[in-house]
C-alpha cells in the first residue's frame, strides 16, 4: 500500500514538474519569428538566416525557456532595437495609415463594385441606341406587294 | 451623369498613380548614403553601452575621432577588435579618440563582446540603427576617421585588419593626429 502511494506521488511530481515550470502559457519561437523583424534584412525572422536574425532567435529561445511571455519578449526587443523590430505597425502616428488604408481600399472598391452592379441591374441598355421601329415604309411595302402579285 | 462619373474615375486613378509616384520619389530622395570624404560628419548623441549617460559627436570636437561601427553578431568585427584596441592604445596619447558604435544588437551580447575582446575605448549603443543610417552603414564593420574639425577624412567599409584597409587607416590616422 505504501509502495503504491509512493509511486503515485512520484508520478504526480514527474508529471507536475514541467507544468509547474511555467506559471503562464508559453509562447513559441515559431510564433514570434513571424512577429519580429530582422533589423538588418527588413524581413521577419522566419524568412532570414542572417547573423543578426540568428542572434535574436537564440535570445527569444532563451527567454521562452525562462517562461517569458510573448509581450515581455517583444518589449525587451523594443527596448534594444526600437519599435521597428516589431513587424506589426503601431496604432499611432504615420503607422495608422498601414491599418486604415487597406480598409479604405476595400470599402472604396466595394462601393465602386456595388455602384457598378446597381447600374447594370437597373438596365444598362439606357445608353444603347434605340432599336429601329418595326415595319416597312410605304414604298417598300408597295414593291413587295407588286412582287407577290407577280408570283400569283 | 455617365461622363462625369467617368471623369471622376479617371481623376481618382490619376491621383492614385501620382500618389504612388510621389511616395517613390520621396523614398529615393530620403535614401541614406554614406557621407562623402571631406564633408561634415553627421551629428549624433547616443547612450553609452555601459555605465549610463550619453555622448554627442559635438562634444568630441577638437579631437581627431575614429568612429567604428560594429555588432556582436558580426564575424569580421571579432578579428578587427584586437587591431582596433592596439591602435587606440597607440594613438590615444596623440589625442585621437576611438569611439565604437554598436548597432542592431542586443545590449547584453554587446557588453559580453566588449569584455571578451578587452576593448577599452568608449562604446555607444545604436540599437535602432538611426545614427548608423545617417552614416550609410550597410554592413559592419565600417570605420570613419574624422578630423579635429569634424570633417570626414577616410571611410573604410570593411574590417581595418583587412590588407586593403590597413594602410589606408594608418595613413588617415597619421594625417589627423
Amino acid at each position: 500500500m505504501i509502495r503504491r502511494l509512493l509511486l503515485v506521488v512520484v508520478a504526480a511530481l514527474v508529471l507536475a514538474g514541467p507544468a509547474a515550470a511555467c506559471a503562464r502559457p508559453r509562447t513559441s519561437l515559431s510564433f514570434l519569428e513571424g512577429q519580429v523583424m530582422c533589423p538588418t534584412c527588413h524581413t521577419t525572422l522566419d524568412q532570414s538566416d542572417s547573423q543578426a536574425a540568428q542572434q535574436i532567435k537564440v535570445y527569444i529561445a532563451q527567454k521562452i525557456a525562462a517562461c517569458w511571455t510573448a509581450q515581455e519578449i517583444e518589449a525587451a526587443l523594443v527596448r534594444n532595437y526600437g519599435q521597428g523590430i516589431i513587424a506589426e505597425p503601431s496604432h499611432k502616428g504615420f503607422d495608422l495609415l498601414a491599418w486604415w488604408l487597406p480598409i479604405a481600399g476595400v470599402l472604396g472598391g466595394g462601393l465602386v463594385l456595388a455602384f457598378g452592379v446597381w447600374r447594370w441591374s437597373r438596365g444598362g441598355d439606357d445608353e444603347l441606341p434605340a432599336a429601329p421601329e418595326a415595319g416597312l415604309d410605304e414604298e417598300t411595302e408597295q414593291k413587295i406587294d407588286e412582287l407577290l402579285a407577280g408570283l400569283d | 451623369m455617365t461622363g462625369r462619373l467617368r471623369l471622376g474615375a479617371h481623376v481618382a486613378a490619376l491621383a492614385c498613380v501620382a500618389g504612388l509616384l510621389a511616395l517613390l520619389v520621396w523614398k529615393l530622395a530620403h535614401q541614406q548614403h554614406a557621407p562623402p570624404v571631406g564633408s561634415a560628419a553627421p551629428a549624433f548623441t547616443l547612450p553609452r553601452l555601459e555605465g549610463g549617460g550619453s555622448v554627442s559627436l559635438a562634444s568630441l570636437r577638437g579631437h581627431p575621432v575614429v568612429l567604428n561601427f560594429w555588432a556582436s553578431w558580426c564575424t569580421p568585427c571579432k578579428s578587427e577588435a584586437r587591431v582596433l584596441e592596439q591602435d587606440w592604445l597607440r594613438y590615444r596619447n596623440r589625442g585621437v579618440l576611438f569611439v565604437g558604435v554598436d548597432y542592431h544588437d542586443l545590449g547584453s551580447d554587446a557588453r559580453t563582446f566588449v569584455s571578451a575582446h578587452g576593448l577599452t575605448f568608449p562604446m555607444l549603443a545604436d540599437g535602432p540603427g538611426g545614427v548608423t543610417g545617417t552614416y550609410g552603414i550597410s554592413q559592419v564593420p565600417e570605420t570613419y576617421v574624422l578630423s579635429r574639425q569634424g570633417k570626414i577624412v577616410a571611410h573604410l567599409a570593411g574590417p581595418i585588419n583587412d590588407s586593403a584597409f590597413t594602410a589606408k587607416f594608418a595613413a588617415a590616422l597619421r594625417e589627423v593626429s
